[in-house]
């Protein structure tokens, strides 16, 4: 709704400047207004458009859907989550899991979803994970850029948003076991690596902490 | 072979093209208006039709926006509600031959149908109100636009549920919108010239049609 205000205030602000230049002059107004007023919507309707559409999203109830919890606004297009530790989510993204668009726009917030975190979609025509991955990291600034080590079988990564899974979370000395970034492609556990996922039409890939 | 018709005119140069053809349908038509002998409502409703069914295929490029609604809701003030119906249901099935016939159609006449019910019954209410400006026809204008769009939204009913209707509604605002702001200007600019037409043309013997012309010349 936020987003509406901006362009709320201009037509207000238009209009009054157009009801002060045209009132000396018999019904000059209406037609002036009404021209402005089509003229404003067709020009504005994309963004207006896109704007109400996230406002009136709802979240997929369904659980069986891989978009499950996700604004129905996505329905056929792909998303990234990420998923943190309560206690090392970043300040921004601990009162629920938010979710920004493909512009990064922070769009909806589910503070009833059971971790905290963000997923970033609206994405659409990605075929490999490292691309989408990018894409959703690149849209939202620098807020979940990641640290990866590159192997011959592709990238493992390291943290994202800062977040080091053993500084997160306690691991062993020897690392004999501890915690990593797991990949979930549409809700289960990828056995491939991101660099290898081939991505569907509508492909969730969500990362998260999980023990070995 | 020289395919000299094939200029790639682009969105907005086909609008500009599809505007100019309105016009000249918009001038020809008041043009021919003028020397009909004959009082006739059913041959300006004609007309009407005609210039409703080109604005709306013309105008398809932005969506919503199209004079039909608004000259149904003044076919409806000037003619009554019957003489709305037939403008109602021909420009529907005729323009959605062009546009795509189905069941939808059903739903669009009985939607601009209830515009010219809606124009019929305020018709006395303008009448006795002796407008002078088009404001409150503006105002009808632009409501209609929201009436029309949740009724034809009612053919959503056969897939969805009636639980997701609102939700679909609440949805189909900004195109609502855009809509209600293009009957706003169609009044602004054509209801003087269409309520001129018009009022040569009563034949209705009836309180409710409107005898004075809508002042709007600047």
């Amino acid at each position: 709704m936020n987003a509406l205000i901006p362009f709320i205030l201009t037509f207000l602000s238009i209009s009054i400047f157009i009801y002060q230049t045209t009132k000396m002059e018999t019904n000059l107004f209406p037609k002036a207004f009404a021209t402005f007023s089509l003229l404003f919507i067709i020009i504005t309707f994309s963004s207006i458009s896109t704007e109400w559409n996230r406002m009136s999203s709802e979240l997929v109830d369904e659980a069986d859907d891989p978009h499950y919890g996700l604004p129905d606004l996505w329905d056929g297009k792909q998303a990234v989550c990420f998923h943190f530790p309560a206690d090392s989510t970043p300040s921004n993204f601990n009162d629920g899991r938010h979710h920004f668009d493909y512009d990064g726009t922070d769009f909806k917030t589910d503070k009833n979803w059971d971790s905290t975190g963000a997923c970033v979609g609206g994405f659409e025509g990605y075929e490999n994970g490292v691309d989408l991955l990018n894409a959703a990291v690149e849209a939202t600034g620098t807020t979940f850029a990641y640290d990866y080590t590159q192997y011959p079988a592709g990238i493992f990564i390291d943290s994202i948003a800062g977040v080091i899974p053993c500084e997160a979370l306690t691991c062993a000395v020897d690392f004999s076991s501890g915690f990593y970034w797991q990949l979930l492609h549409n809700g289960a556990y990828s056995p491939v690596g991101i660099s290898d996922v081939v991505l569907d039409d509508d492909s969730v890939l969500t990362w998260q902490l999980a023990s070995y | 072979m020289i395919d000299a018709h094939a200029v790639d005119l682009g969105p907005y140069g086909l609008l500009l093209v599809n505007l100019a053809l309105l016009s000249m349908i918009g001038w020809a038509l008041w043009k021919t208006e003028k020397n009909i002998s004959s009082q006739s409502d059913m041959i300006v409703l004609g007309l009407l039709g005609i210039f409703a069914v080109s604005g709306r295929i013309l105008l398809e490029p932005i969506p919503n926006v199209q004079p039909v609604t608004v000259i149904v809701l003044m076919s409806g003030i000037y003619f009554g509600f019957t003489r709305s119906i037939i403008l109602a249901t021909s420009v529907a099935l005729v323009s959605n031959i062009f546009l795509g016939h189905g069941l939808w159609t059903l739903y669009q006449a009985f939607g601009w149908s209830l515009i010219g019910l809606i124009g019929s019954l305020l018709s006395d209410k303008l009448h006795s109100k002796n407008i002078t400006s088009n404001t409150p026809l503006m105002i009808i204008a632009a409501l209609s636009g929201f009436i029309f769009d949740w009724t034809v939204s009612l053919s959503v009913l056969h897939t969805l549920g009636p639980d997701l209707l609102l939700l679909y509604l609440f949805s189909g605002i900004p195109f609502d919108l855009l809509h209600a702001a293009g009957n706003m200007f169609f009044v602004a600019w054509l209801a003087s010239p269409l309520s001129e037409i018009m009022t040569r043309h009563v034949t209705v013997k009836k309180p409710s049609a409107v005898k004075e012309l809508v002042q709007n010349r600047i």
